[in-house]
């Protein structure tokens, strides 16, 4: 068996659900729609109807909707990661990245939320305390670094939640770039590397988009920190000071709290980086607006994880920049014989999986003076 | 400064680039027949089966021209005249008058020889119009990528000898897909093109006349394994077969080989590419075998000898200086790329030189991944071959080519299937003259595959698994490099 390289063509252009025709806009209403009633169930009124999805949880005993979409996820994640694994499972990287990735989806975020309260605790009530979720963290869940949920989480798991944004994961994207999170971890990542992986080569190459991405990752890293902050100086001084509560903390539509949940939560992450899987590509969420891609983005930049261009073998095809599920043009960087990182690259592995010649290699290593010479144009330096 | 630069490909392209990075202000005319945009020529296996659309394998965005200011004449050039520094067009088209010109129109399809080729049914595998042909015969069109943007535009400024008029498709007349592909010519084309077929699951049979397949870059061990990779596939792989006719009427029926006689409703010549230089005919520019003889500073010359200091010519049309001295065209991308770039400073009045350096290429043949480095297959002088074949979890072939002996012992070539490897560092080891137990010691700075993949383990007695010479299409022994 092969190891590496991609085995047989693809004929991806060639079947239509896979490109913007009627299938994929019929899926994509659907999973928007799914969405939509899932975070919006409340303003919605559905309570009660057959499109409650709290009624669909408890009509197969689950204790809530989101331990249903817990598996859901987690059974769209298997059937995708089958399906990628028949394309691309021949190279050990996919092979051992995919397993990873679908195993802490099914244990950490859906097993785990589901029985551990039952240990902890016979209160029903008490039961959120102890739904935690090992494998996300601040600022993706945004709600684990606010001084309310860490008041009340056990302290093991407020340490976990703080330890783990602030130290652990910024340090681990710096030794072996933000793949460790986006493409092995992560479950947005994984939905998008198994369920959305037939659309993966949908996302846009276009500057355009380049420069979008860049103008609003970086605006919803800003606005998590700050809305972080306010939440931390409610906390201070929220008694004293109502008005500032009932806008930043409170719990009407319009309070900063519930506008960042329904704005990034539900629609930006959600209704819209799911939903709009078959026609942009799987990574909208991820490339253009989580704020925990922007900061391990930047730890990625700064750090040892490139992908390093073997020099003068690039025949320009352009399957990486193709197949690149974060729309960035590898070609160019292969052509001009530039190991590169950048900070949007969730490190899938799939450039250098359908490079025909070999030409990419994904790697953590310190960057030395060599790989920059390397960097040289070759033959004439105009 | 009026630079004219005829052929849209790589070479032209970069020179293009080039000059317009140093001299934003000066016109720059870019005459292609082939296609409105710049593409890679090397994807268009992909764009067939479905698996890159025609806009992906455009490695600039379409609006380049026009940011950069580039003029663009789709027409087919017909002739150059030196003295006058004139463009001739075909169609009527005014000439278009330069200062400084660079030909870099790349390759044609190499014509098949035999009785019958020009039936309809038979075509090649090279251009844009060949792409659409194929994609029209297999699929019955383009994909949802995409078509061919205009892909005609050019034919009322072209002539009826060009290599990029369209072909018939046979596909309405046959009522679908060919049942009887053949592909003919053991080569890379060839190889692509039977991909292609296998991926469309129209079991094509592949035409080789030689013993192997590829024997100019790999030897009979090695190719052993990618016929069998091929068969697999569902390919019928015809080993030492000559095509001697091609039959049919108006269009192709059967092949008669001197084996035996073949049915066949499409037939792909895979036989190579030559110097698109046919056009050339008549102009003062001197060729050899097709391509544009050039000093080191891709000047092109007159049919005399003589230097033309403002034409220069780059890439597959231009015959360069190997390294062991024999001067014919390269054709590659990433040599065409560099070529395209020391043009760029020639049009720009600058002394460039183009200098080759050694040898190496890769490829991938079916699924599986080939690099070469240095002098394999060229008949060196006291050449032997160290061979190992790994099996179990990654199956490799490693071919190391060696000469001298005693403490003269080195290497000089590698060819290597199944692993990927960084040909930078293989020619290190070549050019600082170690001895294969170094270099076998020492391979893994080498590697390039992915992670997680097992590295090479050579057992200690395949070490010494050295044979003689590989069969080679050199005559003459080859000196191996004094570095």
């Amino acid at each position: 068996m092969d190891l590496q390289g991609q085995n047989g063509l693809m004929s991806t252009y060639r079947e239509p659900w896979r490109t913007r025709n009627a299938v994929a806009y019929l899926v994509a209403f659907t999973l928007i729609g799914f969405y939509t009633l899932m975070y919006f169930r409340d303003p919605l009124h559905v309570e009660g109807t057959a499109f409650d999805p709290d009624g669909w949880a408890a009509a197969i005993g689950l204790r809530s909707r989101w331990l249903l979409y817990g598996m859901l996820y987690s059974i769209a994640m298997i059937g995708g990661a089958i399906y990628y694994l028949k394309r691309h499972g021949n190279s050990r990287y996919n092979r051992i990245r995919i397993s990873v990735n679908v195993a802490v989806q099914v244990v950490l975020a859906f097993t785990l939320p589901l029985v551990m309260p039952l240990f902890f605790t016979s209160d029903p009530g008490e039961f959120w305390k102890y739904e935690y979720y090992f494998s996300y963290f601040w600022p993706l869940d945004w709600y684990k670094l606010h001084p309310g949920t860490l008041q009340n989480a056990p302290v093991v798991l407020a340490v976990y939640s703080i330890v783990g944004a602030l130290v652990v994961a910024p340090m681990l994207a710096y030794f072996f770039g933000k793949r460790w999170y986006c493409s092995w971890v992560c479950g947005c990542g994984g939905l998008a590397n198994t369920f959305g992986d037939p659309w993966r080569h949908l996302t846009s190459k276009s500057t355009k988009s380049w420069r979008f991405e860049k103008r609003a990752i970086h605006t919803v890293l800003a606005v998590a920190i700050l809305s972080t902050f306010l939440l931390i100086l409610d906390h201070l001084i929220g008694d004293q000071h109502q008005t500032f509560r009932k806008y930043v903390a409170g719990g009407e539509w319009y309070s900063m709290k519930s506008l960042y949940g329904y704005v990034v939560g539900a629609i930006l992450a959600g209704v819209i980086g799911t939903g709009l899987y078959p026609l942009l590509g799987p990574r909208v969420w991820c490339r253009n607006f989580c704020p925990m891609a922007a900061v391990l983005g930047l730890f990625q930049k700064l750090g040892r994880f490139q992908i390093k261009v073997k020099a003068d073998m690039c025949i320009s095809c352009g399957n990486c920049s193709t197949y690149c599920e974060m729309g960035i043009d590898v070609r160019s960087y292969a052509q001009s014989n530039q190991s590169f990182t950048r900070s949007s690259c969730v490190g899938c592995g799939m450039c250098a999986h359908v490079c025909p010649r070999g030409v990419l290699k994904l790697e953590n290593a310190p960057k030395l003076q060599s790989d920059k010479k390397r960097q040289r144009l070759p033959v004439v330096n105009l | 400064m009026r630079i004219v630069i005829i052929g849209n490909g790589v070479a032209g392209m970069e020179a293009a680039l080039g000059v317009a990075a140093r001299n934003p202000e000066w016109t720059i005319t870019i005459v292609s027949e082939e296609s409105d945009h710049f593409f890679s020529r090397t994807a268009l296996m992909w764009v067939v089966c479905g698996q890159m659309s025609q806009r992906d394998i455009e490695p600039l965005e379409r609006d380049i021209y026009d940011r950069m200011g580039f003029r663009r004449v789709r027409a087919r050039a017909i002739g150059v005249d030196v003295n006058e520094h004139m463009v001739k067009i075909a169609g009527g088209h005014d000439p278009i008058p330069y200062d400084r010109l660079l030909i870099a129109c790349g390759s044609r399809p190499r014509p098949g020889p035999w009785p019958g080729s020009d039936l309809d049914g038979v075509g090649s595998f090279v251009t844009m119009q060949d792409l659409e042909w194929l994609e029209t015969e297999i699929h019955g069109g383009a994909s949802r990528g995409g078509a061919v943007t205009r892909s005609d535009a050019h034919l009322a400024l072209s002539t009826e000898d060009s290599p990029y008029q369209p072909r018939k498709s046979l596909r309405g007349e046959r009522g679908g897909p060919p049942k009887h592909p053949v592909v003919v010519g053991g080569g890379l084309i060839g190889i692509e093109a039977v991909e292609v077929f296998a991926a469309a699951k129209l079991h094509p049979k592949f035409l080789i006349r030689e013993e192997w397949f590829w024997p100019m870059a790999i030897d009979g061990q090695e190719s052993a394994w990618i016929t069998e990779r091929m068969r697999g596939h569902g390919v019928d792989v015809r080993l030492e077969e000559n095509l001697e006719s091609i039959e049919g009427e108006g269009a192709v029926a059967s092949l008669k080989t001197d084996v035996a006689t073949h049915d066949c409703d499409l037939l792909v010549v895979a036989i190579g590419v030559m110097p698109n230089t046919d056009w050339l005919e008549g102009s003062d520019l001197a060729r050899d075998r097709g391509g544009l003889l050039v000093d080191a500073q891709l000047r092109a010359r007159t049919v005399d000898g003589e230097v033309i200091e403002d034409v220069f010519a780059a890439g597959d049309c231009a015959s360069v200086e190997w390294f062991n001295c024999a001067v014919r065209p390269e054709q590659l991308w990433y040599t065409s790329r560099d070529q395209g770039r020391v043009a760029a400073r020639g049009l720009c009045g600058d002394t460039a030189r183009y200098a080759r350096g050694h040898w190496y290429n890769s490829a991938k043949l079916m699924d599986i991944e080939y690099t070469t480095a240095g002098l394999v297959n060229m008949n060196v002088e006291d050449e032997r071959n160290w061979f190992f074949e790994e099996t179990g979890k990654v199956r490799s072939t490693t071919r190391i080519v060696l000469t001298g002996t005693g403490d003269d012992e080195r290497v000089v070539g590698f060819n290597l299937l199944g692993r990927r490897w960084d040909h930078e560092v293989l020619l290190s080891f070549i050019e600082q003259h170690r001895s294969l137990q170094w270099v076998l010691d020492h391979l893994a700075e080498a590697s390039f595959d992915t992670e997680f993949v097992p590295p090479l383990r050579v057992p200690r007695e395949a070490r010494s698994n050295i044979g003689g010479p590989a069969p080679s299409a050199m005559r003459e022994p080859v000196q191996p490099p004094g570095v």
